[in-house]
C-alpha cells in the first residue's frame, strides 16, 4: 500500500498536546525546580526561579539530612530483601503452573488476585491481617509455637525462649520497629508475585519445546535440564523481571503510607513516602527539595537499567 | 522410580494448590470481619466466620463516608481514562503504523523515552500546572494527564502494523480520506488491542492513589482509593466498617479481572516483554 506522505496532523495532535504539557513541559521544570528553593504557594514564573535560585544547595543538603539517609537506606533494604523473594518465588510458581495439571488456570488465577487489588486495599487489609493479637498471621503463628511447646514438653525439654515467645505474643509488626519493614515486604510480596510469575510464564511459553525433548533424549535429568537449558534460555526474562522489579520497588509509596505511614521511628520512610511529604505533605513545603530527591531517585532508576543492559549483553543466552 | 515421580508430582501439585488457596486468606478474613459484630474484633478466641452476619457494616460504611460519591468517582475516572487513553494512543498509533512523514523515527523514539521517566518526576511540576490551571480537585487533573501515554501508542502501532492492508486499499481506491480509513475500517479491526489496553488502563485508573492523593483535597472530590486511604483515621476503631469498604472497593477490579482476564494477561506480558 502506498503510504500516506504528509504530517498525521489530526491523528498526533491529543498525542502531542499531551506530550508537550503533560510530559516534556514538567520534565524540564521538574529539573530547574531541583535548583530553587520554592514553597509551592507563590506563583511560579521565570522570577522565581530568578530570585530564589540555589544551585546545587537542595543536593548539598540531601547529603546531611539523616531523615534522607535513613529513607534512602530503607528503600534500598526493601529493595535487596523483597525483589529476590519475589523472583524466586514467581519463578519456582511459574515453572510448577506451567505445566498441565489439572484446574492450572485456577490456580494461575488464585495468585493474580491480589495482583488486581489496588495497592491501598492491600495495604488497609494487611494493617489487620498483621494485627499482632487478633490477625490470622500471629494466630497461625502462636499456634506453631504452641505445638512447638508441646513437642518439647513430649521430650522432656524446656523449649527456648524464642518458642515461648512465639507462643505467647509473637512479632509486633507494624508497630515495631525492628519488624515493620518486614511486615511491608510480606505484603508487597503477597501483592507482587503474581504478577511476576505471569511474565516468567510468558517467558517459560516462549522456550523452544525442541531443545528441552533433545536434552531429554540426551538422558538429561529434570534438574540438569532447568540449570543448563531452561534458565540459560529463561535468562533475559529473569532479567528483565528482575529490572521491572526493583524499578517498581524503588517507587514503592502506597503500601507504607496505608500501613505504616513511615513509622515506627521512620523504620519504614521510604525514598517516594519522603519526596511526598517535603513536597505536598508537611507544611512549609519545599518542592524545590523534593524535586532534589525526585532526580537522586531518578539516576539510581536510570543507573540501574543501564547497568542491567550492560549486563545482559554479558550474561544473557539469546535464543538463535 | 517412576512411583517416586509420581508421588514428587502430587506433592509439587499439592503445595501450589495450597500456595494458591493461601493467596485468599487475606481476601476471606477481609470479608468475614466485615461481616462481625462491630465491638467483637478483639475478643478471643477469634471468630473465624461469625455465627450472625453483620450486614449492617456495609450500611455504615455507605452513610458514615461519602462512599458512593467516591464510588462514583472513581467509576468516572476509569472510564474517562480509558477512553481518552484508546482514542489517543489508538489515533496516533496509527499514525506512525501506516503515515511516512519527517521525523518520524525521532518522534517514535522521543514518545519510548518518556516510559523511562518515572511518575515521581512529572508530579510537582504536574501539580503546580494543575494548580496554574484552576484544575485542582476537579475531574481534569485527574483525567486529563492521561491523553498521552507512549504504552497505548506503542501497542496500538504494533496491532496496526500487523493488520493486512488489502482493506484499507480498497477504501482509499474507493475515494475514502485517511480519517475515514481510520475510523470505518482500521479501528474496527482494532478491536482485540483495544480491549487488551481497555481492560489495563481501566484497572490502572481505577487503582491509581498517588497522583488523586496530590490533586484533590475536598471529601466530594476523592476517588475510592484515596478516601479510603485518608480516612482511615476515621475508621481505625472501626475496622469491621473499613472492611466492609473495601469488600465493595476490591469488587470492580477483580470483577474486571475475572471477566477479562485474556485481555489483561496479554496487556501485561506484551508490556513487559516489549524490551
Amino acid at each position: 500500500m502506498r503510504a500516506y506522505y504528509r504530517f498525521p496532523l489530526l491523528f498526533l495532535l491529543p498525542s502531542l498536546v499531551g506530550f508537550l504539557a503533560f510530559n516534556l513541559g514538567p520534565i524540564l521544570t521538574s529539573l530547574l525546580l531541583s535548583f530553587v528553593a520554592y514553597d509551592g504557594l507563590r506563583p511560579l514564573g521565570l522570577a522565581t526561579f530568578r530570585e530564589s535560585w540555589v544551585g546545587l544547595e537542595n543536593y548539598r543538603r540531601l547529603l546531611e539530612d539523616p531523615v534522607f539517609h535513613k529513607a534512602f537506606f530503607n528503600t534500598l533494604f526493601y529493595v535487596a530483601v523483597a525483589v529476590p523473594l519475589e523472583i524466586v518465588l514467581a519463578l519456582l510458581l511459574a515453572l510448577g503452573l506451567n505445566r498441565p495439571w489439572p484446574g492450572v488456570r485456577f490456580i494461575r488465577t488464585l495468585y493474580l488476585l491480589p495482583t488486581v487489588t489496588s495497592v491501598v486495599a492491600v495495604g488497609l487489609l494487611w494493617r489487620w491481617i498483621l494485627n499482632p493479637t487478633v490477625g490470622p498471621v500471629n494466630l497461625f503463628l502462636r499456634w506453631v509455637g504452641e505445638r512447638m511447646e508441646g513437642a518439647y514438653g513430649l521430650l522432656g525439654l524446656t523449649p527456648p525462649s524464642w518458642v515461648a515467645w512465639l507462643a505467647r505474643e509473637g512479632p509486633g509488626w507494624l508497630s515495631d520497629p525492628a519488624w515493620a519493614m518486614w511486615g511491608v515486604i510480606l505484603a508487597s510480596v503477597w501483592a507482587g508475585v503474581g504478577l511476576r510469575m505471569l511474565i516468567f510464564l510468558a517467558g517459560l511459553q516462549n522456550i523452544n519445546k525442541e531443545y528441552l525433548e533433545a536434552a531429554s533424549l540426551d538422558g538429561a535429568n529434570n534438574l540438569q535440564r532447568f540449570f543448563y537449558m531452561v534458565l540459560p534460555l529463561l535468562s533475559p526474562t529473569v532479567f528483565l523481571n528482575t529490572l521491572l522489579a526493583m524499578i517498581g520497588g524503588f517507587q514503592m509509596f502506597g503500601l507504607v503510607y496505608t500501613m505504616t505511614g513511615g513509622g515506627p521511628l521512620d523504620s519504614t520512610n521510604v525514598l517516594m513516602l519522603y519526596l511526598y511529604r517535603k513536597a505536598f505533605g508537611v507544611f512549609p513545603f519545599e518542592m524545590g527539595y523534593a524535586s532534589a530527591i525526585a532526580w537522586v531517585l531518578f539516576l539510581i532508576l536510570f543507573a540501574l537499567t543501564y547497568l542491567q543492559w550492560t549486563l545482559r549483553k554479558r550474561w544473557v543466552v539469546e535464543e538463535a | 522410580m517412576r512411583l517416586l515421580g509420581r508421588l514428587w508430582d502430587s506433592l509439587v501439585y499439592l503445595v501450589l494448590l495450597a500456595g494458591g488457596l493461601s493467596m485468599l486468606v487475606p481476601f476471606f478474613w477481609m470479608v468475614s470481619t466485615s461481616l462481625k459484630a462491630p465491638g467483637a474484633v478483639f475478643d478471643l478466641p477469634v471468630e473465624v466466620w461469625p455465627k450472625e452476619l453483620h450486614w449492617e457494616n456495609y450500611q455504615r460504611v455507605l452513610t458514615s463516608v461519602p462512599f458512593g460519591r467516591w464510588y462514583l468517582n472513581s467509576l468516572v475516572v476509569a472510564l474517562d481514562l480509558t477512553f481518552l487513553n484508546l482514542t489517543s494512543g489508538a489515533m496516533a498509533g496509527y499514525a506512525f503504523a501506516r503515515f511516512r512523514f519527517r521525523g518520524q523515527g525521532a518522534l517514535f523514539l522521543l514518545f519510548l523515552a518518556t516510559l523511562m521517566i518515572p511518575v515521581h518526576v512529572l508530579i510537582i511540576p504536574l501539580f503546580i500546572l494543575m494548580r496554574n490551571l484552576g484544575w485542582v480537585d476537579t475531574y481534569y487533573a485527574l483525567i486529563l494527564p492521561g491523553l498521552f501515554d507512549a504504552f497505548a501508542i506503542f501497542l496500538m502501532r504494533q496491532h496496526f502494523l500487523h493488520l493486512p492492508r488489502e482493506l484499507e486499499e480498497a477504501a482509499i481506491m474507493d475515494g475514502a480520506t485517511p480519517w475515514q480509513v481510520y475510523w470505518k475500517v482500521a479501528l474496527p479491526l482494532a478491536a482485540p488491542a483495544l480491549a487488551t489496553l481497555g481492560t489495563f488502563t481501566f484497572l490502572a485508573g481505577w487503582n491509581s492513589f498517588l497522583w488523586p492523593l496530590i490533586v484533590t483535597n475536598s471529601l466530594e472530590m476523592r476517588p475510592l482509593t484515596v478516601g479510603l486511604a485518608v480516612f482511615q483515621g476515621q475508621f481505625s476503631t472501626e475496622w469491621t466498617v473499613l472492611m466492609a469498604g473495601l469488600t465493595l472497593g476490591t469488587i470492580p477490579p477483580i470483577l474486571v479481572f475475572l471477566l477479562a482476564q485474556r485481555y489483561f494477561i496479554q496487556g501485561l506480558t506484551l508490556g513487559s516483554l516489549k524490551g
